[in-house]
């Protein structure tokens, strides 16, 4: 190996001791005090000379600085320590014999340089590279200088990266799980199924996958309930597996996906693992599952363990590994034929538990005022004081259970700490912004101590360092689904005892730590040892679905881990067969295997195809994507003037999702406007931007999902006209991957430090303000803007949005019918006595829960006045204060998308539609008397209508619409299906005339309902007593004069009900079937009419008069309002109006239309 | 094993001492995508995981010059003095040395008795 060419001049010097050289070395001492190495030029000139253009010490200005930084540190030690070496080198020893040959030739003389094993080529050296000379500029001392200088640079920079790596194997190899490695993989290479079970901290989530890949398997995947640990754990075992940069790990997420060809291990949700399984039940794309946290018992993961049961013999080559805290165990391990169990010891320090119960009064106290006594929380902030030096580092952790709870404690608690200035309170819960979610990991000044207030999200979500004392409540607020109420409730339970040693473990998992729980230990004893499964607690409508998309066979007989009580499963049954999903036989329908592929609400998925059906596709996109996130209203926000007056002109006085339909799209306006900042402009209005974001990537999984089933024609990208624009375009796009990699590269958020509550005088929204401005400014990229604009077409989102400022009012009365018909039967009615009270005091009813309110956030909540029936429409000449009985056409109902159970029963997202015509279209049953001015709706909403005419006019023009709008669903359908298969050009033709006669057909439709819709009516309108329900139905003794009027009602066979009387006109409505204490006969008084048209003269009812107009042959086109457009379908139609009729009088039978029934019968009277 | 020019993980580097292990891309002085550096020895070589930068690689290791153990870089492994040695061999002949390396080896005696990265046996 030849020496190294390169020597440092300085070392020379001994050799030229001689006088001229010393004058020499004079002149070269004064260019030398002339020299500045700070000069700008003199670095340029050093670095185009050593860096190649594409290096990053050149490119990256970070690198520059670091490498000029380091030199400066370095010229400064050296200089130090040269005066030092002189003196010494004149006693230096030099070495003692080597007694090995090979060390021999080390050097003599002693120089750091002769530890760092490589060697920098520089201008000087540069000979091989051609005609290129050494710079004259650079002078040959102050290049040696400086490739000295880069040359501990890069030595430093190996030590550092080398530095890193032993840590993190050290670290590694320290876990508690590295001792399992080789027996989990051991055990698995024995057994198909393995159960790793390990308390937190133990490092199975990120080891596991590390071992499987360091041993050759190459199709991992890994399930986790929730998304947020799949991008976190996907990033630490990249970094962990030195794949940081690599592709070797990604994560797959709803929205996101890093996965390639040469992914090997893949972090993903259950959801989408089983969407997978839906699409390859084989799942033969991964050769070994981990699937995480089992023992948090989520409803998909029971469901997924089920289904790799049964999946197992078919695969035997597949290996199953189920990771689980040391919970029920034995559960796992059983239900999977006695799976091996590998158990590995926790990592967690002693922790000291303390009871303290609360006293009687403060638990009086407690359930006097309805608010949690906050007293007990601040002795304990109080004990750690009095206890703990402040120097002694530390943080505390409360778990309570709800927000209500937090903000108690969190009040008094930032009144302690502003007394004793030792405590920075914080609170943690879903709800916040996920900056001041961040706030939790930034640190406090010394001295002082965090306070976080957090609900069970700290329990298992998120993980906080430095946590050294935890209080726990005991209480957990749980959503729980009463399918009886068919609600959402958030109720308070006492947790499990798993839950309570969960929440223990927080307090040891960096030192030794302290639990307080505030109950007594008899209390723990007896809480129940787990928490309750999801499945034995939520709605099961969603699992039913897919389970019935999935051909599982039934969900009744299914082989669950635990069976979800047989009650809800019903439920969920019977509720799947209301919305269409499922058939009688409790098949899939067309439209319920498509609502099963589309990751929604079923109510959403509804709406979504509704929206295809009318050409809405793109405003009822960004409905249902509003409506399947978190309202991005912000809480703190709800007090502030400014922002509510911000706010006030994206309001809807139509209802919820109209308003946030009206947000997210003045929000894209601002996003598309070159120089605005979309984050000051939500801050402003007191929304979260987050949640923008998560619509519009919900909205677009919802185009893209619409487009693969064939619903919505894929639109191309707008492809910008000239190349000018394309090159600028794609400028753009790469100033904005540059960023996002700048961004990542600095590595994200830092922590910060924690200011002390009152030191920037004041309140906390003070402190919120700023603190946000200040994390701004040191973060100046937007980086969620940056990846929203590089995941979205911001031009097509854009002509989306100024579109919807275009809709006509047309369209947007269609928009709520479709969004009506979608959350059909989520209806409440507004109580009589609603106009004389406070707007607080606002009630409303649903089919299940009297008196829910609606939620603060709703528009309805600050001007219930659009819902009241206006004065001047009233025709009561009472004067009464309530509108039960109030006649008018403009009775409104509620439809909501969520009825949630708090301390009230609330209705959330709600949307007012007018209620004649919407039950009309959407009940699943319509019950009339005689003369059809009487309808209840569903069991338990009555309309008395004014006039019996009108009130058969608009039902036989809602049997015409329903039976259309069904008509046309399936035709969009048929077409959806259709338009997955390959065609030959033939079919491509008629599809094509087929597309245009539907079209037409939608067209004409529309216009129609709309029409419907407006129809002006005066009616009454109340929701029936339990009394009036009882006796609602005449039963089956029935009066037989309704067979006379099949014709009033299209083309269906008249049978009598068997339960409630009357007859079955269609499956949902049934004529004459109510009972009535005055008119019991009126339906039978005829008069004597003449048919205007076709001049027919003879007694009538009002329902055959009205049958009669309806299929008069000679009537003209323009009939009454409501009916009128059934009239120019008249003539194709006779056909279908004629059904056999049987004569009781003459005993013949005959083929009629309703007219030629109506003169039949005349005969015989 | 003379100057392989090897891409992509060929195999894993495992230092005979401590046992840390990764997998290195590359064998040689000439560490890929650099044109300005060149390594004083046979070294074990991976791109800089650390980093996003394709120029920059991280020297695991090499062999030992007196008993060709294949050694990290790790102070706690080995040094380098013109050459690679292993701290075992550097004990035997620690006399060899220049003071200050013995210096050197004398301070690092007291954290290498931590518990954790033992050398093997
Ligand atoms: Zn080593
Ligand atoms: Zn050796």
């Amino acid at each position: 190996m030849p020496p190294p060419r390169t020597r440092d001049s300085r070392h020379h010097d001994r050799d030229h001791r001689d006088r001229s050289h010393r004058a020499a070395r004079e002149e070269e001492e004064e260019a030398r005090e002339r020299w500045d190495w700070n000069r700008p030029e003199t670095r340029r000139l050093f670095e185009e000379a050593f860096f190649r253009e594409e290096d990053s010490i050149r490119q990256s200005s970070e690198e520059r600085h670091k490498f000029w930084a380091f030199f400066e540190r370095l010229q400064r030690f050296q200089n130090i320590k040269a005066s030092r070496k002189e003196e010494e080198e004149e006693k230096g020893p030099g070495l003692a014999k080597p007694p090995i040959p090979a060390l021999a030739d080390l050097p003599r003389t002693y120089d750091p340089r002769y530890r760092i094993n490589l060697s920098v080529l520089g201008p000087d050296v540069w000979g091989s590279r051609g005609s290129d000379r050494p710079d004259r500029r650079l002078p040959p001392d102050k290049v040696a200088e400086f490739r000295k200088a880069l040359l501990h640079f890069l030595d430093f920079g190996q030590k550092q990266a080398f530095g890193r790596l032993a840590k993190l194997q050290r670290e590694r190899a320290a876990l508690p799980i590295a001792q399992y490695g080789h027996r989990i993989l051991q055990t698995l290479r024995e057994h198909q199924v393995v159960v790793v079970a390990g308390d937190t901290g133990c490092g199975k989530s990120t080891q596991v996958p590390q071992y499987l890949l360091a041993a050759g398997f190459s199709h991992v995947a890994c399930t986790q309930p929730r998304r947020i640990a799949c991008i976190s754990l996907a990033k630490r075992v990249s970094f962990e597996s030195l794949s940081q940069y690599g592709s070797r790990v990604g994560y797959q997420i709803r929205f996101e996906s890093t996965r390639s060809a040469a992914t090997k291990i893949v972090f993903l949700t259950v959801g989408l693992l089983l969407r997978q399984i839906q699409r390859e039940p084989g799942l033969p794309q991964y050769q070994v599952l981990i699937v995480d946290e089992v023992h948090e018992r989520h409803l998909h993961n029971d469901f997924l363990l089920g289904v790799l049961r049964r999946l197992l013999p078919a695969r035997p080559d597949l290996k199953v590994i189920l990771m689980s805290a040391t919970i029920n165990i034995s559960l796992f391990s059983s239900y999977f034929s006695g799976a091996p169990v590998v158990q590995v010891p926790g990592r967690l320090f002693p922790i000291t538990v303390v009871y303290q119960p609360q006293e009687a009064e403060s638990l009086a106290a407690a359930s006097k005022s309805e608010k949690l006594d906050p007293r007990p929380f601040l002795r304990v902030l109080e004990a750690i004081d009095h206890k703990y030096p402040p120097e002694e580092r530390g943080d505390l952790l409360v778990f309570l259970s709800g927000m209500a709870e937090i903000g108690a404690v969190l009040e008094a608690a930032q009144a302690y700490a502003a007394h004793t200035q030792r405590w920075v309170v914080l609170p943690l819960h879903s709800a916040l912004s996920v900056a001041d979610q961040d706030k939790v990991f930034d640190v406090a000044p010394p001295g002082v101590r965090k306070c976080i207030l957090s609900t069970n999200i700290a329990e298992t979500s998120v993980t906080i360092d430095g946590i050294r004392f935890v209080v726990d409540s005991g209480k957990v607020k749980e959503m729980s689904y009463d399918p009886q109420a068919k609600l959402q409730r958030l109720q308070e339970f006492w947790i499990s005892q798993a839950s309570a040693e969960q929440r223990k473990g927080r307090a040891g998992r960096t030192g030794p730590g302290v639990c307080f729980r505030l109950y007594a230990e008899s209390d723990y004893d007896a809480f129940a040892p787990y928490p309750v499964p999801e499945i034995r607690r939520v709605a099961l409508d969603a699992l039913v679905l897919q389970m019935k998309s999935m051909s599982v066979g039934d969900p009744r007989t299914f082989p669950f881990i635990e069976p979800p009580p047989p009650a809800s499963l019903e439920t969920a049954i019977l509720y799947l067969q209301d919305q269409g999903a499922l058939d009688g036989s409790e098949a899939l329908t067309p439209i319920g295997s498509l609502l099963a592929q589309l990751p929604v609400d079923v109510v959403i998925g509804k709406m979504l195809i509704l929206g295809c059906v009318f050409r809405l596709a793109e405003p009822v996109l960004t409905v249902a994507a509003a409506l399947s996130v978190q309202s991005p209203f912000t809480r703190s926000a709800q007090g502030s003037p400014e922002c509510a007056a911000a706010r006030r002109p994206l309001e809807s006085d139509q209802g919820d999702p109209f308003t946030l339909f009206n947000v997210f799209n003045a929000w894209v306006q601002v996003k598309s406007e070159r120089s605005s900042n979309s984050r000051k402009w939500c801050r402003r209005r007191g929304i979260e931007e987050h949640r923008l974001y998560e619509m519009a990537n919900l909205r677009r999984q919802f185009k893209e999902l619409l487009e693969d089933h064939g619903l919505l024609a894929g639109v191309q990208a707008a492809t910008p006209r000239d190349s000018h624009s394309r090159l600028q375009q794609r400028r753009e796009r790469q100033a904005l991957y540059q960023l996002k990699r700048q961004h990542e590269e600095a590595g994200g958020r830092r922590r910060k430090v924690l200011r002390l509550q009152g030191e920037a005088d004041g309140g906390s929204s003070d402190e919120d303000a700023e603190g946000t401005a200040t994390r701004e400014a040191g973060d100046s990229v937007d980086i969620q803007d940056v990846k929203f604009k590089l995941r979205h077409n911001l031009e097509q989102l854009q002509a989306a949005a100024s579109s919807a400022q275009d809709l006509t009012r047309d369209q947007l009365s269609l928009l709520k019918l479709v969004l009506g018909r979608g959350l059909y039967p989520q209806l409440a009615i507004p109580d009589p006595f609603n106009s004389g009270r406070k707007d607080s005091d606002q009630i409303f009813h649903t089919q299940a829960k009297q008196g829910a309110v609606v939620h603060p956030t709703c528009v309805f909540a600050n001007s219930p006045e659009v819902l009241h029936v206006q004065e001047p429409e009233a025709r009561d000449k009472e004067g009464s204060r309530d509108d039960k009985d109030k006649m008018s056409s403009k009775h409104q109902l509620l439809t909501f998308v969520s009825l949630l159970e708090t301390n009230k029963p609330y209705l959330v997202n709600c949307v007012r539609i007018p209620a004649l015509q919407s039950l009309l279209l959407f009940s699943r049953s319509l019950d009339t008397n005689g003369d059809c001015s009487r309808l209840v709706a569903d069991g338990w909403l009555q309309l008395q209508l004014v006039d019996s005419e009108s009130a058969v006019r608009l039902l036989a023009a809602a049997l015409r619409l329903r039976a259309r709008w069904e008509n046309a669903l399936d035709r969009q359908l048929a077409r959806q299906a259709w338009r997955r298969r390959d065609h030959r050009d033939e079919e491509e033709e008629e599809e094509v005339a087929e597309s245009l006669a539907h079209c037409k057909d939608v067209v004409a439709l529309s216009g129609e309902l709309l029409q419907f819709m407006a129809s002006k009516v005066s009616y009454s309108l109340r929701r029936l007593t339990g009394l009036e329900t009882q006796n609602l139905y005449v039963g089956p003794q029935t009066i037989t004069t309704a067979p006379s009027l099949p014709g009033l009602f299209g083309s269906s066979s008249l049978s009598p009900h068997p339960t409630k009387g009357g007859y079955i006109v269609t499956d949902f409505l049934t004529y004459n079937c109510l009972t009535s204490d005055s008119d019991l006969y009126s339906d039978c008084l005829r008069t004597f009419w003449t048919c205007p048209h076709c001049g027919l003269h003879m007694p009538f009812t009002p329902l055959e008069r009205m049958a009669h107009e309806n299929t008069c042959p000679e009537a003209p086109p323009d009939g009454p309002p409501g009916a009128e457009d059934a009239t120019p379908e008249v003539p194709q139609k006779t056909s279908a109006l004629q059904r056999p009729y049987h004569c009781e009088a003459c005993g013949k039978d005959f083929i009629f239309t309703p007219t030629e029934l109506l003169r039949h019968r005349r005969q015989h009277m | 094993m003379a100057c392989e020019l090897e891409h992509g993980p060929p195999g894993v580097f495992e230092c005979q001492l401590c046992s840390l292990t990764a997998p290195y891309s590359y064998i040689g002085q000439k560490p890929p995508d650099t044109e300005s550096v060149i390594l004083l020895e046979e070294s074990y070589i991976m791109k800089d995981p650390f980093t996003a930068n394709k120029d920059r690689f991280l020297v695991l290791g090499s062999r030992c010059s007196l008993c060709s153990r294949l050694v990290c870089v790790g102070p706690e492994c080995s040094l380098f003095y013109s050459k690679r040695f292993c701290l075992p061999c550097v004990q035997e002949n620690i006399d060899a040395f220049p003071r200050e390396i013995q210096q050197d080896l004398e301070k690092r005696k007291v954290p290498a008795k931590k518990p954790v990265n033992k050398p093997r046996p």
